[in-house]
């Protein structure tokens, strides 16, 4: 909203304050100054001076050396490079000092020519230029006296209003809260109080609950023409455009009084005024030309002709407004359930000065008031004459009442730090009052005041929280599982940082098109993902089920940017439904991984090698070291080289390869590797064990086996034969190397040779040569047995 | 014998001292130490020594014997340094260093890390709730009324279900309270949604961090307190902190938090950092009534809540211009938080 200083000093005197004074003010008032502008000349040092005399420059063509009597008792040389003007006129002179916001004139020279001073046009000491060149002045105007003076300056503060404070929307009502805040007087409304007289004939209220006032003064005879000066002076102050005298008046007082009014053109209404609910699928036509489909939620003005002649509270129609032919006028003042309005204003995407009041709320006892003073104004401007009294339905609802203030709780809140009589000072500048049975009457105009908190939260603005001491203390309170999640996903963080990760946020709003990329725990069915209604744009339109899409996202972006080394993680929620959305909205947390391109940055030491998926599968077992991994294959939809990730005994989550089609999609020159990890189990994992063993007290020995088997027989089934083996002298093994050779040559292409550690001790002792070969050989027996395998 | 020892002692000093790489070293040493070796076989001419001399010479021979080894080990040790040196020579320590990725943490991690740290020194743990949510949660329990703009399907992401993606994180508040009883002192990391056009300032899905104390005499001292030691453990421990009144529904009364930020080269200004304030009776109210119990009575307990942006914080504490730059996760960004 936008104040004018002008005219809240019209309420109340604020000389001597600053801008700044006046930002700080409404600011620790609750009230945001979101900008302030200053208009008209700033300085007291631009005055007016008349050009005595004018000659060209000895060294420029374009500038002349004007003799200006600016009212000092001799002349001022002044160089001046404009045109427009002629010996004799009066022109603003700016002195030096004269601050044109942030430069100052000075005395110069110019091209070797003393200039004391500067002739202006308009554009340079705040003003509009009617003309190119100096600011031609009146004849009239008296030499020497600042020019500030010969025009109206102003400030304008943009200010935000919170949605509790209706009762600011206006000049008024910000003057009543600035005098509050100062302790100085509010100048009193000069309004005069109408002559009112209930008529069911002329208005018939249908739809109470949404307007439960309604009245209407009827003007005959007025005289519909462009407004005056200073009502327009006014109007444009703030930024409106007048438009004529009757409705200028009616846009007044609403920003005068804050409370809205609408004039319709006594020709076009055929009595009785009927407000009544809309007929669904009614349609409306409004002063901005468009037509609105209306719903019985809407509250119309009609009269019995049926006609939409308004959308109550909100804009009046195209065809009953005020026009130049208008020579009787009705005069609506009305107060609107502000939930009513603020549903219509929204469902019909229709605001407006009065819309944006009625929504917040309106103070009912205002109507009338408003209605007076835009009365006497018309009267005044536009003529003619009030016929009979202000006609009334319903009556103002009654929406404050008396308060309770709770000292006791006052002083806990505030630490006793405010004093009851401040308070009770506090309210009455509020202009509450006491009642005789120790309650608080509040005035019609805050019915934001309804509890004990509300007074207490007025007493503490207006006394500021400054006023407030600080305390530090606190209550102890055990950490909650949350905190042991938190603290074991930052060790997971610091230690994927450490191998090289950068950890992504993305959008958890996925495009549909991206659910491809999508690497779930469980595989989605239709009806697994879940869309909100209305979209911003199909880019965002479903939760994540997976966060993997996103780091394809961000790889995808990072590769045209020719990363050639791709590390990426992200931990968050996904969200989904189960069982073909039988069970819903599902929220958890995971940990997506993603490598491609150089396993180590490129340097003069190291030639690039590609990562490959060992390369994620060691990262993965770096996170839960210890914890023996195994990838299990399992097809994952849309994706290469799938599988389960199985450590402790569980499946905590997937693993696979981009598919080469999509990866020539993404255009990226190496592959690219995923997993998505479960985080509530991979926390448990990670978590140092509290099992720490003891070291082994005597060493042990190792044996090398390499087995000739066919190439196709997995690792795991290897290993699965191992853990059958009852050897108790092995302790462990470990492969440690794979030898094929596709060719043929050196081995049968269908065959591999794979070699093995094994590990051997015994707890109590230190083994002998023949006992580690005698189990050794055992071992070789047992596992070449089982699998019908050899040995190299 | 004796003129011998002398000759054979400076013999192989003078050829120890030409020996200038460990096999000639090790020639010389068995030339004079060895089985045959020069000092071997005259010390074998012991045995023909008269025994009144046989002490003289043994000395002689001892003291012969110590000179060379020493000499030996000398120039061992000389051979070896020289060796040692030799290997190391040449060595550019200036190439650059041999490249390792280096990962980072998000700049959201970082910020939203420290303000929990520091909330964690002034005892609040954490706590959370679901981002899928219902309109009790988000709103009717934290005192919006029904028509609020805020529930508007124009700034709310709803689903056909009915339900909403949360707007703030003090849905949280909520939740909590509905399982424990005061004292309560949590704080809520988390994700928020609101339909605005993803720009320079916004995010459709953005994080914040919300607060809240409840217990027996909490004051709007607490709640100032509080949060000025926090945004100074944030900005530094000269930042001023100002309290702005402002309106919340579910807080009264209420204000905006500025700090106010001294970027270089720029006039401090005033920043708003978060909204705070006591929580509003209806708020305990409508707890209490979900609860069955009286738990929350505003005749019993008060309260101070809060929330800030973090995507807002790491924009000022790195004066990063656009918030985009924090969900496209471009390398050469994040590498600058390694």
């Amino acid at each position: 909203m936008n104040v004018s200083l002008n005219w809240l000093a019209t309420h109340v005197d604020l000389k001597g304050k600053s801008p700044d004074e006046l930002d700080k003010l409404l600011t620790f008032a609750g009230v945001e100054v979101e900008g302030i502008e200053i208009k008209g000349v700033r300085s007291d040092k631009i005055v007016v001076a008349q050009i005595m005399e004018a000659v060209q420059h000895p060294n420029a063509d374009k500038l002349k050396v004007t003799q200006v009597d600016a009212g000092e008792g001799q002349l001022r040389q002044i160089v001046c490079g404009a045109r427009n003007y002629k010996v004799g006129d009066k022109v603003p002179c700016c002195l030096p000092g004269a601050d044109l916001g942030g430069f100052v004139i000075g005395e110069t020279k110019m091209r070797g020519v003393e200039s004391r001073g500067m002739l202006a046009a308009a554009s340079e000491i705040g003003l509009t230029d009617a003309e190119d060149g100096l600011m031609i002045l009146p004849a009239d105007a008296e030499i020497g006296k600042p020019v500030r003076e010969l025009f109206e300056s102003d400030i304008l503060l943009e200010v935000e209003v919170t949605p509790n404070r209706p009762d600011l929307l206006s000049h008024y009502g910000m003057a009543r809260e600035m005098a509050t805040l100062l302790e100085v007087p509010l100048h009193p409304l000069n309004i005069t109080a109408l002559e009112t007289r209930a008529s069911s004939d002329a208005i018939r209220i249908d739809s109470p609950e949404a307007c439960p006032f309604y009245t209407l003064t009827r003007i005959r005879g007025v005289k519909v023409s462009e407004s005056p000066a200073w009502l327009k002076a006014r109007l444009e102050s703030i930024g409106l455009r007048p438009i004529n005298n009757v409705v200028d008046v009616t846009n007044f007082v609403l920003h005068e009084l804050g409370h809205p009014l609408h004039a319709f053109d006594a020709a076009k209404v055929h009595s009785p005024i009927i407000v009544r609910q809309a007929a669904d699928g009614e349609s409306f036509i409004a002063l901005d030309g468009a037509t609105y489909p209306l719903t019985s939620d809407d509250c119309l003005i009609s009269d019995s002709s049926g006609a939409a002649l308004a959308l109550g509270g909100i804009m009046g129609g195209a065809e009953s407004g005020v026009t130049e032919a208008t020579t009787d006028i009705l005069l609506e003042a009305a107060y609107f359930t502000p939930s009513r309005i603020r549903r219509s204003s929204r469902r019909l995407a229709l605001s407006s000065d009065s819309s944006y009041r009625f929504e917040r709320g309106a103070n009912p006892e205002g109507a009338l008031p408003a209605a007076a003073l835009a009365i006497r104004l018309i009267l005044e401007i536009a003529g003619g004459n009030v016929e009979g009294d202000t006609l009334t339905a319903g009556n103002p609802p009654q929406l404050t009442g008396p308060v309770a203030l709770d000292l006791a709780k006052l002083d806990q809140l505030t630490g006793a730090s405010i004093s009851h009589q401040e308070a009770a000072t506090i309210l009455e500048r509020l202009g509450l009052t006491a009642t005789a049975d120790g309650l608080w009457q509040v005035p019609a105009f805050r019915a934001d005041l309804q509890r004990h908190i509300d007074l207490v939260e007025e007493i503490v603005r207006v006394k500021g929280l400054d006023a407030v001491p600080s305390r530090f203390q606190g209550t102890f309170v055990p950490s909650s599982a949350v905190d042991h999640d938190y603290d074991a996903d930052m060790r997971l963080r610091h230690r994927l940082a450490g191998l090289g990760f950068h950890e992504c946020q993305t959008i958890k709003l996925i495009a549909d098109a991206q659910l491809i990329d999508a690497l779930p725990l469980k595989p989605l069915q239709p009806g697994d993902s879940i869309r909100v209604a209305l979209p911003l744009s199909e880019d965002h339109a479903v939760l994540r089920p997976s966060l993997v899409p996103g780091l394809i996202a961000s790889a995808e972006r990072n590769l045209r940017q020719q990363a050639s080394s791709i590390r990426l993680f992200e931990m968050g929620r996904f969200f989904r439904n189960a069982g073909g959305g039988k069970a819903k909205d599902l929220e958890a947390e995971s940990l997506a991984l993603l490598i491609s391109g150089n396993r180590q940055p490129e340097s003069w030491t190291q030639k690039p090698a590609k990562a490959d998926l060992f390369d994620l599968k060691s990262i993965i077992q770096a996170l839960i070291p210890g914890v023996p991994l195994q990838l299990v294959p399992k097809e994952k939809a849309n994706f290469a080289l799938g599988a389960d990730i199985h450590a402790g005994g569980q499946n905590i989550g997937s693993f696979a390869m981009v598919s080469p089609a999509r990866q020539r999609e993404i255009d990226s020159p190496a592959p690219l590797f995923v997993a998505e990890l479960e985080l509530a189990k991979l926390r448990k994992l990670a978590a140092v064990s509290t099992d720490i063993a003891d070291l082994p007290q005597f060493p042990g020995s190792s044996r090398d086996v390499t087995f000739d088997a066919p190439a196709a027989l997995a690792n795991a089934e290897i290993e699965k034969a191992f853990g059958k083996l009852q050897q108790p002298l092995l302790v462990s093994f470990e492969c440690v190397d794979l030898f094929t050779d596709p060719s043929g040559e050196k081995l049968a292409a269908d065959r591999k040779a794979i070699t093995y550690r094994l590990h051997y001790r015994a707890a109590d002792r230190t083994l002998t040569a023949n006992e580690v070969d005698t189990a050794h050989q055992q071992a070789l027996a047992f596992i070449t047995q089982q699998l019908g395998i050899g040995c190299r | 014998m004796k003129e011998k020892i002398d000759a054979i002692q400076a013999e192989a000093l003078a050829r120890l001292a030409t020996a200038d790489d460990t096999r000639a070293l090790e020639d010389a040493r068995v030339a004079i130490l060895g089985k045959k070796g020069s000092l071997t076989e005259i010390s074998a001419g012991m045995r023909d020594v008269p025994k009144e001399q046989k002490a003289e010479i043994g000395q002689l021979l001892n003291t012969a014997r110590n000179a060379i080894t020493a000499a030996i080990e000398s120039k061992q040790a000389e051979l070896q340094a020289a060796a040692d040196a030799k290997a190391l020579a040449g060595i550019d320590l200036t190439l650059p260093a041999r490249a390792l990725s280096h990962g980072s943490l998000h700049p959201l991690t970082l910020i939203r890390h420290q303000a929990i740290e520091v909330l964690r020194r002034m005892g609040f743990a954490l706590a959370d709730g679901p981002e899928i949510e219902d309109e009790f949660h988000c709103f009717d329990a934290l005192n919006t009324p029904a028509d609020h703009p805020a529930r508007n399907e124009k700034d709310t992401f709803y689903f056909d279900s009915g339900k909403l993606l949360r707007t703030h994180t003090s849905s949280v508040q909520i939740r909590t309270m509905e399982a424990q009883a005061p004292p309560v002192r949590i704080i809520a990391p988390g994700s928020a949604y609101r339909r605005d056009e993803i720009d320079a300032t916004h995010l459709s899905v953005f994080n914040q961090l919300e607060g809240l104390y409840v217990d027996r005499d909490v004051s709007l001292g607490d709640l100032k307190g509080t949060l000025e030691y926090f945004f100074r453990e944030m900005f530094g421990s000269e930042t001023e902190v100002r309290f702005r009144p402002h309106f919340f529904p579910f807080t009264e009364p209420s204000f905006e938090i500025d700090v106010k930020l001294h970027a270089k080269g720029q006039a401090p200004k005033w920043i708003e950092v978060a909204g705070c304030g006591m929580v509003d009776p209806a708020v305990f109210a409508a707890i209490d009534a979900k609860r069955s119990d009286s738990s929350f009575s505003p005749d019993q307990v008060t309260g101070f809540a809060f929330g800030m942006g973090l995507d807002r914080l790491a924009m000022i504490r790195w004066g990063i211009k656009d918030i985009r730059l924090l969900i496209e996760n471009d390398i050469r960004f994040l590498k600058q938080f390694a």
